[in-house]
């Protein structure tokens, strides 16, 4: 049976639900985010929310629209790490902006071309006003400075006159701008001359605190502790240089019970462990250990994925195998012989390890850590030499690595039940870190969690890009100036394409959605009414189209100074990097955007829902269509 | 103890054409699919009810498969497009509103079913004649020493896809990777029979559409970092393969039905074990340097081979068995249970590995000129990455089907008029009605009723309120926009619905809804060099009009639905 649903075309339910759907992302935009509770009236249960992956992880979604939007999320979320509320809260601005322009009588066709130019103007100004990572808060060096001041002077001078004479001269205008284009740091922003000026750069790394101080908005312990991690991977890898950051091999371990203020970074591979497995521990501390990994679980029933159990075998028993060991035993006995053997004291495993098991290895002195994540596993087993098998019976001289070393990080007696906290490290360094997260609050736990990695992506992301932009709403409002400037005149295009004839329309609702974004950012602040903030926007933008008068001509290259303060002489990345102070990741956002109008686009292209196995007896729903 | 339950008696319902709720029902679909025609058409998010999984599409075999109908009237009609859809790929939707505007419209014209499904017939052997005649207006020899027609060819199936969501310049891009991937598989101076090779497509998910690549020989998806752990670059000369069909995880599911009985003592895993470790051996001493199995080795075979120094691939799946086959010429072995025979061996000239978005992948090269080639598709999302692979896929079909019979029809509705103006040009009555034993104004209602439903297909194109024309000189499919509305024609009008005509002084246009008198078409250009912009598949659109015409007259052919209600 199938049910149809048919939208109003004038007024998009989809898009109505999209816009409905984002407003859950308005209190989890910008530094000061509120936290949600969802509470589940049926079971009583609640769970705290602070992002909005989080918030729509525990909804109950059931509309087609919703799980769009879901999928959609995890999926920046799964390679980004952050940036998802402003893609749901883009999303739902958007579709308001595709609203106002079905209920203007525009046609789709017409309003999706006219959206993906607007994008295409947003992602330009990024890619334009982005400033290398390079240039951050680097000191140059006194020579190098000098000769930034030569370059910049007269070119500093055409730009006073330009502005004094306020109409262009014609020839001045063109050395002018010979002279800007020979300054690296006019060019900085675009990406072909970037990896130009990086030739004439020492290659030096990025100053990390700098950016990081820029890229925790608001989360400023989360951010110590990825600085923590970084140094320490820095060190550990001497080879890479600190431009780089692996979040892969950080991994969190949160322990409920202490303060906030026990958080800390250690290397090496922090887990919990009982109070049995405790006592090894302190056998076995301090000693260069030999450790065997396990791909899976350690128990005598696993076997390997893809493996299928035989289900028409009878076993035949005579008398005499009633009184014998077990299949476990023979088993037990077999493992545990190799393992001393092996002389092997510690065993890494993937998956499950047997409560026997267990018992047993804590017997004879072999501690079992279980549940380690398969990659952090390889990971120890590179840096000891060893190798993982599936099977404790595979284990040879060969797969065993040496040199690891289990030191107990934390007593945690009478917390909970684990009793204590500790880590595995090895002597040839893997790189490894953990970032312990404490908390008093059952509940945080996950936000912490959440807010550490949001900054880790986010300081990962700005050193892979080698580039990131200026935060604070500095590019959303260049995307405005921009969007609204090239819906009044554009440059005419050769291409024998017809012009959109929405285009001036499209851009500014475009450019509206932006305005609300920045605004509601700023009312979460708590400093700012819905109204003032607006103001204040538009305060601002207005400022910019004043200043841009004269800047018009440079607007390609000097289009990043359009919105600093009206005292901005500075023109140099150099100087405009030391200004600001907040800063946002480039791939990020613009994957966000792309995303967010996406989803806009495919919602609006939508015009009816198929429902598929509705039985027509007990219909829910009013409006469906039954085929 | 038997129970005797009473068959319950069939219901039988006449006339289902009278039947308000079928009749509802069948204008319920033909608006949903007609929303979803061409490329501007509208998308359809498919869901279950409990939530889950959305799709968005406007790809008929897609939605006709969600479809089902409680009336198996419905489901009938359903049916037969879905076949023509599995055969030909394309056109699909154009045989669906075709097929439903006829029922549609011989209805509402009053004529009598039996006279409608003659004159249906009638006309549809005169368009099959004229589309396959040589005088042909609307057919275009499909040129393969010139890859040009080949890629509007492909670029018209896959703009026809909005589901996919690109812009021009990516629709271009895949086009002519489309036509790259295709013309790979095609071998070259083979004597005889000739086989086709394979298009193997991956998907990569988050990157640039214009990241998309082909790539000669095979890539395959690399999930364990474990097989990577030594820097494989091996190209020295031919690499012995081996090919397992058969599982190797050690277990006994090739056993088949029955109970077996095993005595406690016995460890039958370890016995399967050895013998797998025997064939471990056999291999290294063959020399084979690539190891793969369809399904999962045994994890200490495995372990034994990479000791070795093999490369091993497991779980590579059903659907890669084939092309790896035809790629290596290995022979796939079934059994673990008896020596490989020589014979069984293949080769591959290299392997590399390659590194696409996230994605780590293992390149094997071909031997000789092979036929294998695979398509990278990247897209930002997955729900449009999903589309983008299903359309890709068409598209190949469409190119191959072009091989047969390499000709294409003009796209963007101008077969549409085209075809209707030459029925109507060709119209003779009085002959034709006696030859059809009907009235002459039954003759000429069902004309009408056969070139409006064509027509209704071509304006079926627009969706965004445009008006559909037809100019008086070559009969072709002309759209205005909803915005040049206000303007008059001469200056509205740019390019015709294939774009091989432009606007000119003297032409002379018509709305697609009005009567006009009967006209030649005429094939010649204004502009000879003009090339046409959108191109149907000519085998697949054939087939769709039979199929839609055919299924039409079925439909109103049924006079009782009987029902078995047990």
């Amino acid at each position: 049976m199938l049910g149809c649903s048919v939208l109003n075309c004038r007024q998009h339910v989809g898009l109505q639900k999209l816009v409905a759907m984002a407003g859950i992302a308005h209190s989890s935009l910008g530094p000061t985010k509120k936290l949600k509770f969802i509470q589940d009236d049926s079971s009583g249960e609640s769970a705290l929310a602070c992002s909005c992956h989080r918030i729509l992880e525990n909804l109950e979604l059931t509309c087609a629209v919703s799980q769009l939007v879901y999928e959609t999320v995890q999926a920046q979320q799964r390679v980004f790490g952050t940036g998802s509320g402003c893609l749901l809260f883009l999303a739902g601005a958007w579709s308001r902006a595709a609203l106002e322009c079905l209920h203007r009588g525009m046609s789709v066709s017409n309003i999706i071309s006219a959206l993906s130019e607007g994008i295409e103007i947003c992602i330009d100004v990024c890619r334009k006003s982005s400033i290398s990572t390079d240039d951050v808060g680097v000191v140059p060096s006194k020579s190098l400075q000098a000769s930034v001041k030569a370059i910049m002077v007269p070119s500093r001078e055409a730009f006073h006159l330009k502005g004094s004479i306020s109409v262009g001269d014609k020839t001045l205008n063109i050395s002018g701008q010979r002279k800007i284009k020979l300054s690296r740091h006019f060019c900085g922003v675009e990406s072909e001359n970037l990896s130009l000026a990086q030739q004439f750069h020492q290659p030096k790394p990025p100053n990390i605190h700098h950016i990081a101080e820029g890229l925790r908005h608001g989360c400023i312990n989360a951010m110590n502790l990825v600085l923590e991690v970084h140094q320490m991977q820095s060190k550990s890898h001497e080879d890479i240089s600190s431009s780089s950051f692996d979040i892969s091999q950080v991994m969190t371990c949160v322990v409920p019970g202490l303060p906030e203020e026990h958080a800390s970074v250690s290397s090496g591979c922090i887990v919990l462990l009982s109070a049995e497995q405790t006592a090894v521990v302190h056998l076995l501390k301090e000693k260069p250990l030999k450790v065997a990994f396990i791909n899976g679980d350690l128990s005598h029933t696993f076997r390997h994925v893809g493996f299928i159990r035989p289900v028409r075998i009878h076993r035949v028993i005579d008398q005499s195998a009633m009184s014998g060991p077990t299949s476990e035993e023979v088993w037990m006995v077999k493992v545990m012989t190799l393992l001393l053997n092996l002389e092997v004291n510690l065993i890494v495993v993937s998956g499950h390890v047997s409560k026997n098991v267990i018992q047993c290895c804590c017997s004879h002195r072999i501690l079992t850590v279980e549940k380690v994540k398969a990659s952090f596993l390889n990971t120890i087993a590179n840096a000891t030499g060893g190798v993982a098998v599936t099977y404790a019976s595979q284990l040879n001289k060969h797969c065993v690595g040496t040199g690891a070393k289990v030191t107990i990080w934390r007593d945690l007696s009478g917390t909970e039940r684990k009793l204590s906290a500790v880590n595995i490290s090895t002597s040839g360094r893997s790189g490894l870190a953990t970032v312990v997260l404490t908390s008093c609050v059952h509940g945080k736990l996950q936000l912490l969690e959440d807010q550490f990695w949001a900054c880790a992506y986010r300081l990962h992301h700005a050193l892979k890009d080698k580039a990131i932009l200026p935060g604070a709403g500095v590019t959303e409002m260049l995307c405005i100036y921009q969007l609204q400037k090239q819906a009044v005149h554009h440059p005419r295009q050769k291409s024998e394409e017809t012009e959109n004839p929405y285009r001036g329309e499209v851009l500014p609702l475009m450019a509206e959605g932006l305005i609300d974004y920045i605004s509601t950012v700023m009312v979460n602040t708590g400093k700012f009414s819905k109204v003032t903030a607006r103001t204040l926007v538009n305060q601002q933008l207005q400022d910019c189209a004043v200043l841009s008068d004269f800047k018009a001509k440079f607007s390609q290259i000097l289009l990043d100074d359009v919105t600093e303060d009206s005292s901005s002489t500075s023109a140099t990345s150099y100087d405009r990097a030391q200004e600001m102070k907040i800063y946002d990741n480039l791939s990020v956002k613009l994957e966000a955007w792309r995303k967010a109008l996406d989803l806009v686009c495919l919602v609006l292209q939508t015009d009816a829902e198929i429902i598929t196995s509705v039985d027509q007896k007990n219909v829910g729903h009013q409006n469906l269509m039954f085929l | 103890m038997s129970r005797l339950v009473p068959k319950a008696p069939s219901a039988c319902s006449d006339l289902p054409l009278d039947n308000a709720e079928i009749c509802h029902k069948l204008i319920l679909l033909k608006e949903l699919l007609t929303s979803s025609f061409g490329p501007t058409g509208k998308l359809k998010q498919i869901h279950n009810n409990i939530g889950g999984h959305v799709v968005l599409t406007s790809t008929s075999s897609v939605l006709l498969q969600a479809i089902s109908s409680s009336q198996h009237f419905v489901n009938l009609i359903k049916t037969s497009i879905l076949n023509h859809v599995s055969r030909f790929s394309d056109c699909g939707l154009f045989a669906a509103v075709l097929c439903l505007t006829l029922v549609e419209l011989a209805k509402q014209s009053g004529l009598a079913e039996n006279v409608s499904v003659r004159l249906n017939k009638y006309f549809l052997d005169l368009c099959v004649s004229y589309m396959q005649g040589e005088d042909c207006g609307c057919r275009v020899k499909l040129d393969f020493s010139n890859s040009h027609n080949l890629i509007t060819l492909a670029r018209s199936v896959i703009s026809s896809k909005p589901a996919c969501m690109l812009t021009v310049q990516e629709v271009l891009h895949i086009s002519k990777l489309a036509v790259q991937a295709f013309l790979l598989t095609l071998p070259c101076d083979k004597p005889g029979t000739i086989t086709l090779g394979r298009t193997v497509t991956i998907t990569v998910e988050g990157y640039s559409v214009l990241n998309s690549e082909v790539f000669t020989g095979l890539l395959v998806d690399v999930t364990c970092d474990l097989c990577l752990n030594r820097a494989i670059n091996l190209n020295s000369g031919a690499l012995p393969v081996v090919v397992f069909s058969t599982s190797l995880a050690g277990d006994f599911s090739e056993l088949g039905e029955g109970i077996i009985e095993v005595l406690a003592g016995v460890d039958s895993e370890s016995q399967i074990l050895e013998q797998l470790l025997e064939l471990g051996k056999q291999v290294v001493k063959d020399d084979v340097k690539l190891f793969v199995c369809q399904k999962v080795i045994h994890p200490v075979l495995q372990q034994y081979m990479r000791s070795q120094g093999i490369i091993v691939m497991e779980r590579l799946g059903v659907n890669l068995m084939e092309p790896i086959i035809q790629l290596t010429g290995a022979q796939p072995v079934a059994t673990l249970h008896s020596t490989i025979p020589a014979s069984a061996y293949g080769k591959v000239m290299g392997i590399s590995i390659k590194q696409i978005g996230s994605k780590t992948m293992l390149h094997l090269q071909p031997t000789r000129e092979s036929v294998i080639c695979t398509l990278v598709l990247c897209h930002r999302n997955e729900t449009v990455l999903r589309e983008l692979k299903l359309v890709c896929q068409k598209t190949e079909h469409v190119l191959r089907l072009a091989l047969k019979d390499p000709a294409a029809l003009l796209g963007g509705g101008c077969t549409e008029t085209l075809l209707a103006a030459y029925i109507r040009h060709k119209c003779n009555e009085a002959e034709a009605a006696a030859q059809l034993r009907c009235s002459q104004s039954e003759y000429l209602l069902g004309m009408e009723v056969f070139c409006h439903s064509l027509e209704y297909v071509a304006k079926a194109l627009d969706h965004d309120g445009g008006d559909s024309l037809i100019d008086l000189n070559h009969a072709h499919h002309w759209n205005q926009p909803v915005e040049t509305m206000k303007n008059s024609l001469e200056y509205s009008l740019g390019n015709c619905g294939c774009g091989l005509l432009r606007n000119s002084p003297g032409m002379k246009w018509t709305y697609l809804n009005t009567a006009y008198s009967p006209f030649s078409a005429s094939s010649s250009s204004a502009d000879p060099t003009a090339q046409p912009r959108v191109l149907d598949s000519f085998t697949a659109k054939l087939n769709a009009l039979q199929v839609a015409v055919e299924t039409a007259n079925l439909a109103l052919d049924i006079r009782f639905i009987i029902q078995d209600l047990n």
